[in-house]
């Protein structure tokens, strides 16, 4: 399962996310767009969901534990979430890599397809990543989501509910962000790489077919 | 204190950090990480407190912003409904930053107690599976690709005037044309590797014979003692939150 190229693109997917979380995450904006090499090592590797799973999961954690270690101590116990959005993009979004790719590109599909596995990818993020954030760190990590929170807090929202709100207003947002550049990241990259990911028994099996 | 050993170590501090809930379960765990301080790497300490500080001040800075500026009540007094003081949450942030210092603190201490090897080095040392060895090599090399890549991107677009040299709106809205270069810079320098120089210099080949060779070491009489120390703290400062 994992060949040179894949070992090669876990490392660039998860230095992906490392290198534009990080960004996000000191500015302060309500989003993260932590987890656009996640999906898109799912889209790379479509051809095989459970590579692609495997993969993706593994860069997440790499990402989560670099991001952890420089930027943000608060990031390692989102680990569910990471595995949350691989299984999310590999089972939805990674169906329709023939459509990311697709010559000329048909943009009503392509911005309701992004908009479909965006909102989901967020749904499932934010349902998951709720009781970390409300027990663990009682709704406040250092991420600019925090104000949303704080926000729905003031409203007079319990605690639990408020994180559930508040993540569930801001992730959809993000992962539809993050759904649109990984779609435009895979929708650029040379055939010759994803053709180097896939396995020889894949690469025969397609060009049997 | 061998690389295996440290690592264990970090987990413990963590999980023993994660789980504190009580002063004195932070005073234990801050105790044993004080000694480790003074015995692993003496005056050095004083960088790791840098750094560590560097990492959660704006983090404590911001949360006080939130939760006593802006919510003025701590999270238990919003879960029993009580109208809650700023005092409140203000202790709360301070638990909070005391937690976060420490897991920072910890990471900063076994990083400069082993600044001495080389990343390389430090893979060899641990006992992992050959292909986690493998991908946190690559990770290292293909990082040192990507700051080149970024570098050359960066310049290419403040040249052709799709970027700016300083922060400005521009940058915002062009970002992402950065984002993309940067991307396929690195593919394309990723495929050239992988197609041509890698097989022609038996990179991989080699790197595998490096992780055959080495012989990671087994924990010894220092871990031991560091380990016995960090869990024993962590699990009496468990075992006195839940007392």
């Amino acid at each position: 399962m994992f060949t040179t190229p894949r070992l090669v693109l876990i490392a660039l997917c998860a230095a992906l996310n490392v290198a534009v979380g990080s960004i996000v995450y000191l500015l302060k904006l309500p989003i993260y767009l932590d987890s656009i090499g996640i999906i898109l090592c799912a889209l790379l590797l479509a051809s095989e969901r459970w590579a692609g799973f495997v993969c993706a999961s593994v860069a997440g954690t790499i990402s989560c534990v670099i991001i952890f270690l420089l930027v943000n101590p608060f990031f390692i116990w989102f680990e569910m979430t990471v595995l949350a959005i691989a299984l999310v993009s590999v089972l939805l979004t990674a169906r329709f890599t023939a459509l990311f790719r697709s010559r000329p590109l048909p943009h009503g599909t392509f911005a309701a397809i992004v908009l479909l596995c965006g909102v989901v990818t967020g749904v499932v993020s934010a349902i998951v990543s709720a009781p970390v954030v409300a027990y663990l760190f009682g709704g406040v990590t250092g991420s600019g989501s925090a104000f949303v929170v704080a926000f729905f807090l003031k409203t007079g929202e319990q605690l639990f509910k408020a994180v559930l709100l508040s993540g569930l207003a801001a992730d959809p947002v993000d992962k539809v962000l993050q759904v649109l550049f990984a779609a435009l990241l895979y929708r650029a990259t040379p055939a010759d790489f994803i053709a180097m990911l896939e396995t020889p028994a894949t690469t025969s099996a397609a060009g049997a077919a | 204190m061998t690389p295996n050993g440290a690592a264990i170590f970090v987990i413990v501090i963590l999980a023993g950090a994660l789980a504190a809930s009580e002063p004195i379960g932070f005073l234990l765990l801050y105790a044993v990480i004080a000694a480790f301080a003074r015995f692993e790497l003496g005056a050095r300490t004083f960088a790791a407190l840098l750094r560590s500080a560097l990492i959660v001040l704006p983090l404590a800075v911001f949360m006080i912003m939130v939760w006593v500026g802006f919510v003025g009540r701590s999270p238990a007094e919003i879960a029993a409904g009580v109208p809650g003081t700023r005092v409140a949450a203000a202790t709360y942030v301070a638990v909070v930053c005391l937690r976060l210092f420490l897991i920072v603190l910890v990471i900063q201490l076994v990083a400069l107690r082993f600044d001495r090897l080389t990343p390389l080095q430090f893979i060899c040392a641990l006992r992992i599976p050959a292909t986690a060895k493998r991908l946190l090599a690559l990770t290292l090399s293909l990082t040192e690709t990507l700051r080149h890549a970024v570098e050359r991107a960066r310049t290419a677009l403040i040249a052709a005037g799709v970027i700016t040299r300083r922060p400005s709106l521009r940058n915002i809205v062009n970002g992402w044309m950065l984002v993309q270069t940067v991307w396929l810079s690195a593919i394309t320098i990723a495929v050239g590797r992988m197609r041509d120089k890698w097989p022609i210099e038996g990179t991989i080949g080699r790197l595998d014979d490096l992780f055959q060779r080495a012989d990671p070491q087994r924990l010894g009489d220092g871990d031991a003692i560091w380990l016995l120390l960090g869990i024993g703290a962590a699990v009496f400062g468990i075992g006195i939150g839940i007392a």
